[in-house]
This record gives structure tokens, C-alpha cells and sequence, in this order.
């Protein structure tokens, strides 16, 4: 049955995560998407910078996010997605750095996955086809990369999800991995029948996908019941901004630049049932503080919308 | 691969001379014969409007008298012909990005026809069609544009015309996404059914890489997908965004490109692309001044050459019997890399007394001097971006001009991750 979902930055604080939860709940959500990316940074990680967040015993990460569980549970909100810190691998680095990403980051993130008994883990990529030389050389290493942990994730019932990505020149956003919906499919499948059940399977990224131009209509399509999770977000068809949809025009009729009609009908074709999440925090932080539970009510509204609309 | 110049933005067919000349001039051969100056979309968009009385007109619009194509492009034929130059290629006129035009199928049917025609008279053996894409929903556009273009496909046969379909981008309100034949595979089986259909090789394709830009595509992954089937690539740049065509290399931000040169150069060369290669610079052309045309052509001519170099660099490493390099550090490294395999290398020389005598990524590393001893087809190439002080230097020391070439490594198959800071 389809549902509501948000991610849970800029909503659910460590020190008081019930508060976050509940906020979530009266806002009209019943699904959260866990950031655990935020505990360690992109941002960071691209400047070679490590914190000792996941140096913490399995034991440890579980008392850490044990009020979280809690306070999810007792706000009726499910964990139905996280996030894995990226980027798991960073070109020219320090093979340290990138050996602690893949082996200890990546596994614990799993573990964590477990405490919230979430079921989809959505994991990025690796950006190395400039390097490697083309996209087929870049998938190779991403898929090293998620047969060192999807034994561990078909164990513990998690399913790993790949996303759309991008990359850039000039300041001027380009398709990066996995932004090609037939190849998406037949790894997916391929990768499944190798482990004999569903281990794989896709993160729609709206925001990205509209960046790049992508056909929302034909890229759900061609998907199929393989996307598993979404990252409902809007932007300007420019930069990354994750705000809430309908936000962009960009002509002088006013009507909305991003192809909603198509998202819709797309994830209608496919009989979508999972959960509608929106990867907003930045609408949160952008809005007074004041209004910060208006701004989620408004993005829960746009959720409903959507769902009648899919419906 | 023949190199193109598309004269829209510079050349008035009325009066085309001066522009002619300038083409002719900055040392281009071909020019991409442009219909849709005879019919643009603005025209298309506003067919069968009621015309305005004090509404003055010099011609007859092609949309209403389609004999009138030959007429308006009468001058411009005849000044080709005066400066030799030829129009293999040309582009028919086509709908705007965000008509509100569902009704036109038919007259574009009658105009294409007559461009085929016209095309066929003129000795012009391609011609672009792009896709019919107004009013079709998701899933209707191939049943469409099979219907239509095997339409085409009896006259385009009997003139001796192929036709180039053209990747499409779509406006979503202003917004320019992915639209009809953005997908290669889909876009390459296209092409197939109808040549199969046709049973002659009728149809091809013709990438604009201005559209893959502004759809953020992988040119690299487009252009490998669609192979050989690929007999046109219009070449122009832009921000990404707009809509515009402006001179390759000329829209930059922060130092680096906003078009992803290095996938459309990896692209074309597994696409092992041999075709009309068409730079298409209106915008640059229109925002200059006339008095510097014949110094922006020039330019143009250079950029344009440069890409056909970069296409196909593999050709000039099998030029010579045998291959030595200049040049001990990162483009050296870069060629081992990527060529030393296929093309190794006798060894490189520097300038470096203290590099003399020893390995550098298996070469080994010899004085200038030891160049004077090589056979005559032997490429001298110059891995150092002092290319013109190296290749002064060889001459001097008399080197023969044709064995000296020059390497570059900024479009490679593929990177270190990192590079030598101290060689």
C-alpha cells in the first residue's frame, strides 16, 4: 500500500529524536528515511576528512540509535529507507580512507540498517568512468563493491538499492552512474539470480533524474517492480536544491518546469505500492524555524496529492 | 569525415556572396544546406493565421507555394558554385521545441517531400528529418514516425537522398528534457526497422550534440550505441540549459567546459565515426561583429579541424612505420597508458640531461640528438605541451617537418588518478 515518507535530517535530532518522530507524524507522514549519511559527510569524506562516528563497536552504534528506534516506534513511524554514507570509494585517495569506507563503514551502516529492521538500503555508486574510461568500467567496480556486502544484507533481510546519480563539468550537471534504466534492470536481475533472491533492486531519485533530463514515465517503466524506493525532491533543472514539488517555473506561463504528469503516470503503469519519500531537508532548513512543521505539512499534502493521483 | 560549416546566423540567402566568400576563405569546402532558413518554426507555429493588413511580405511563404524552395535558395546555390563549395548535407525545417501545433503533420509531410526533391536536384545526398513528436504520447511516437518516414522513404530512394533521423530534446514548460530518439537503443533500432523495411540503407542518424548537452547525456554511451548508424554530428556547444549554438569551446565556467568534450570524443571513436561532421555556431556568429567574421571563421575552421584530430588520432599513430616519443612526464605516461601496447614506442627523448639513460614507463629515455638516426617514416610525436618550442627545436636539428606530429592527452580513453607531480 502506498505511503508517506520523509527523510528524517533536519527533522530528527540525536538529542531528542522522539520530538523529530512525532513531528513527522503529526505532519501526516508514517515513513521515515533514515540519513545516516549525515553521521559522516560527503562533504567531509571529499576533503579526505574521517570522524570517528563508525569506529563504535556494532554494540555501541546500537545503544546509539537505540532512543531513535524507540522514538520512531512510539510516534508510529517505520523506517521504511536509509541512506549508507557516500561516496564508499574516492578517487585518488587514501587507500586507508577508501579500504575503512568499503570495510567498516559499509557494514556497519548494515548493521544499523538491522537496529531499525529497515528494509532497503540505498547505496551510491562509484563516479569513475572519466578515469576508467567508460561506464561499463565504472559499473565492474561498483558491482565489487556490492558483492562485498550483499552477502551480508541477504542475511540480515536488507535489500541494497541502487540510485540515479550525476556528475559535472563546467558547473553544468550530467548523467553519472546508474541513469541508464535498461542497463539498471538487467544488473538487477542479473545480480538477483545470482543470489537466488531479491538482494538488488533501485532508488528513483527525482531531483536527479530532472537534471539530467531523464523521462520519468519511461524510466519507472522500464523499471519496473525493480524501484523499490524513492527520493522525491523538485529542483530548477539546474543544481541539486531538493525543494518540494510544484516549486519551479520557468516560463512566463507559470507552469510547474518538472514533469510531475509523467512521475505519476509512470509509477501508475508500474502499480507502485512502497512508500512516497521525499528527500527535502533542505525546504527545512530554508524555512523559519517556525514554519518548519508547516513546510512538512505542506510536503505530506503533496505526498496525498500524489497518491490520489497514482491511485 | 568531411568537415561542415552550417551558414545559419551569418549568411543571408538573398544575398549571399560576402559570406560565401568568408566560408570559402577561413578554408571550409562544405557548408550544410539549411532549409529551414526558407521555413523556419516561427513560421510553421503560425500557419494558417489570419494575416495582418498592414502585414507586408517580400515572398511568398514556402508553406503556401513549396516550388518556391529552389527560388529562395536560388543565389546562395549559385554563389557555392562560384566559390566551390559544396552543400553535401541539409537540414529540413522542423517545429518549435514547445509548439502548440498538432495539426501539422500533413504540411511537414508535403514540405519534407519537396526538400527530398530538392535535394535530390541539388546533388545533396543527406538530409536531417528530425522525428515528429507534437501531440504523441508515451508510447505512440515510433508507430508515428515509422509511418512517416517510410512515407518518405519512396521519394528519398528515387532522389538518392538518405535521411537522418535527429536526437530530440522535449519541453516540459521551458524545462528541456529527453525527448524522441534521446534513447540510442532505441533510437538505433529505429533506424534498423526502417532500413530493413526499406530494404535499402536509406536512413541514418545524426547525433546533435548540442541536444545530448542540454539533456545532460553520456555522449560517450550515445554515440557507442548508435555506432556506425551515426552519419552526422552537429557540433556546437552551449550552457547546458538554453537552447543555443555557439562556437565548441566557448562556454566555460570555472575554467572547464560545460559540454562533456571528452565522452563525445570517447563516443566517436568507438563509434569509429567517418561522417559530415557540421559546426553549428549561430549564435557565435550573430554575437560577433561582422567586421570579425573572417578572423571568427578562421577560428571556427581551426576548432572544427582540431575535433576531426581528436576523432581520429588513432589514425595518425598508424601512419608510421614506427613511433618515438618527446617527452619524459605525464604525456608520456598518458600514451603508455592508452597506446603503448597497441603502438609502443622504439623510446622517448628529453631535454632533461638527467633523465638520459634511464626507464620511463618501460621507454627508455634518450638525448635529442639520438632522433637524427631514425628512418625517415618514423613519427617524431612531441608529448609536451611546448609543442611549438619542441617541434623549433627538431627542425633546427633537421628533422623532416612530416615526421613530426604532435600527441595530446587531454582526451584519453582513460586516466591515471593521479599525476606526476615531479618527472
Amino acid at each position: 500500500m502506498l505511503s508517506l515518507g520523509v527523510q528524517t535530517k533536519n527533522i530528527v535530532e540525536d538529542t531528542n529524536p522522539a520530538e523529530g518522530f512525532s513531528m513527522m507524524k503529526r505532519a501526516g507522514f508514517s515513513c521515515a528515511d533514515f540519513s545516516l549519511n549525515y553521521y559522516l559527510t560527503n562533504t567531509s569524506l571529499y576533503k579526505q576528512e574521517l570522524n570517528k562516528f563508525f569506529d563504535q563497536s556494532e554494540e555501541e552504534l546500537e545503544q546509539y540509535f537505540a532512543p531513535h528506534v524507540r522514538g520512531a516506534k512510539e510516534a508510529g513511524i517505520k523506517i521504511h529507507q536509509m541512506h549508507m554514507p557516500y561516496p564508499l570509494y574516492i578517487p585518488g585517495g587514501k587507500q586507508k580512507l577508501n579500504q575503512y569506507l568499503q570495510e567498516v563503514v559499509a557494514p556497519k551502516s548494515l548493521k544499523v540498517c538491522e537496529v531499525f529492521q529497515c528494509p532497503y538500503m540505498v547505496v551510491h555508486g562509484f563516479k569513475l568512468a572519466q578515469h576508467l574510461g567508460s561506464e561499463e568500467a565504472e559499473w565492474q567496480q561498483t558491482e565489487e563493491l556490492l558483492h562485498s556486502i550483499l552477502p551480508m544484507a541477504k542475511e540480515k533481510g536488507i535489500i541494497l538499492c541502487i540510485e540515479n546519480l550525476y556528475t559535472g563539468t563546467g558547473g553544468h550537471i550530467v548523467e553519472g552512474t546508474c541513469c541508464n534504466a535498461r542497463k539498471a534492470a538487467e544488473r538487477i536481475d542479473r545480480i538477483n539470480q545470482q543470489y537466488g533472491t531479491e538482494v538488488l533492486g533501485f532508488c528513483l531519485d527525482t531531483g536527479h533524474a530532472n537534471l539530467v533530463g531523464l523521462d520519468f514515465e519511461d524510466f519507472i517503466i522500464r523499471l519496473g517492480k525493480r524501484l523499490k524506493v524513492l527520493h522525491v525532491h523538485d529542483n530548477d533543472g539546474i543544481g541539486d536544491l531538493h525543494q518540494i514539488p510544484f516549486t519551479f517555473t520557468k516560463t512566463r506561463e507559470n507552469k510547474v518546469s518538472t514533469d510531475w504528469d509523467g512521475f505519476l503516470r509512470g509509477l501508475r503503469a508500474i502499480e507502485f505500492d512502497q512508500v512516497l519519500s521525499f528527500e527535502t531537508a533542505p525546504v527545512l532548513s530554508a524555512f523559519p524555524v517556525e514554519l518548519k512543521e508547516d513546510a512538512l505539512r505542506l510536503i505530506a499534502r503533496v505526498g496525498e496529492y500524489f497518491i490520489e493521483r497514482i491511485k | 569525415m568531411n568537415i561542415i560549416c552550417s551558414p545559419t546566423g551569418m549568411l543571408n540567402p538573398s544575398c549571399p556572396n560576402s559570406s560565401v566568400m568568408d566560408l570559402k576563405n577561413a578554408g571550409f569546402e562544405n557548408i550544410l544546406l539549411d532549409l529551414a532558413m526558407c521555413c523556419s518554426p516561427y513560421e510553421l507555429e503560425h500557419y494558417g493565421e489570419p494575416k495582418q493588413e498592414e502585414e507586408e511580405r517580400d515572398r511568398t511563404p514556402i508553406t503556401e507555394d513549396l516550388s518556391g524552395i529552389a527560388l529562395f535558395f536560388e543565389k546562395m546555390y549559385k554563389a557555392c558554385s562560384t566559390y566551390h563549395l559544396s552543400l553535401p548535407i541539409a537540414h529540413a525545417p522542423f517545429l518549435m521545441r514547445d509548439t502548440k501545433r498538432t495539426d501539422l503533420t500533413e504540411l511537414l509531410y508535403e514540405i519534407h517531400t519537396e526538400c527530398i526533391r530538392f535535394c535530390g536536384k541539388l546533388g545533396c545526398h543527406k538530409l536531417i528529418i528530425p522525428p515528429l513528436f507534437s501531440g504523441l504520447s508515451y508510447g505512440e511516437e515510433w508507430e508515428a514516425n515509422r509511418n512517416y518516414y517510410l512515407r518518405l522513404a519512396k521519394t528519398a530512394q528515387k532522389e538518392n537522398v538518405m535521411i537522418l533521423l535527429e536526437n530530440q530534446c522535449r519541453s516540459v514548460s521551458g524545462h528541456l528534457m529527453r525527448g524522441v530518439c534521446s534513447d540510442p537503443v532505441a533510437a538505433a533500432e529505429w533506424v534498423d526497422v526502417l532500413n530493413q523495411e526499406t530494404k535499402a540503407p536509406l536512413f541514418g542518424f545524426c547525433m546533435d550534440v548540442g541536444v545530448c548537452n542540454l539533456c545532460g547525456q553520456d555522449m560517450h554511451e550515445f554515440a557507442a550505441v548508435l555506432g556506425s548508424r551515426i552519419k552526422a554530428v552537429i557540433l556546437r556547444d552551449c550552457d547546458g540549459h538554453k537552447e543555443s549554438a555557439l562556437l565548441p569551446f566557448t562556454c566555460v565556467h570555472g575554467g572547464k567546459p560545460q559540454t562533456d568534450w571528452l565522452g563525445l570524443f570517447r563516443g566517436l571513436r568507438e563509434a569509429g565515426f567517418d561522417g559530415d561532421l557540421i559546426l553549428s555556431m549561430e549564435d557565435t556568429a550573430i554575437g560577433f561583429s561582422p567586421l570579425l567574421r573572417p578572423q571568427l571563421l578562421a577560428l571556427a575552421k581551426a576548432v572544427v579541424e582540431y575535433f576531426k584530430w581528436q576523432i581520429e588520432i588513432e589514425n595518425l599513430l598508424k601512419k608510421y612505420q614506427s613511433i618515438v616519443l618527446f617527452g619524459a612526464g605525464n604525456m608520456c605516461r598518458n600514451y603508455m597508458k592508452c597506446y603503448g601496447e597497441q603502438y609502443p614506442p622504439l623510446f622517448t627523448c628529453d631535454n632533461n640531461p638527467k633523465a638520459w639513460g634511464t626507464t620511463f614507463y618501460g621507454l627508455e629515455v634518450k638525448p635529442p640528438e639520438s632522433l637524427k638516426q631514425l628512418p625517415k617514416d618514423c613519427g617524431i610525436f612531441i608529448c609536451n605541451i611546448y609543442y611549438r618550442e619542441i617541434e623549433k627545436q627538431l627542425l633546427e636539428m633537421g628533422i623532416a617537418r612530416e615526421q613530426i606530429a604532435y600527441f595530446n592527452d587531454e582526451y584519453m580513453p582513460s586516466f591515471y588518478f593521479d599525476r606526476l607531480k615531479e618527472v
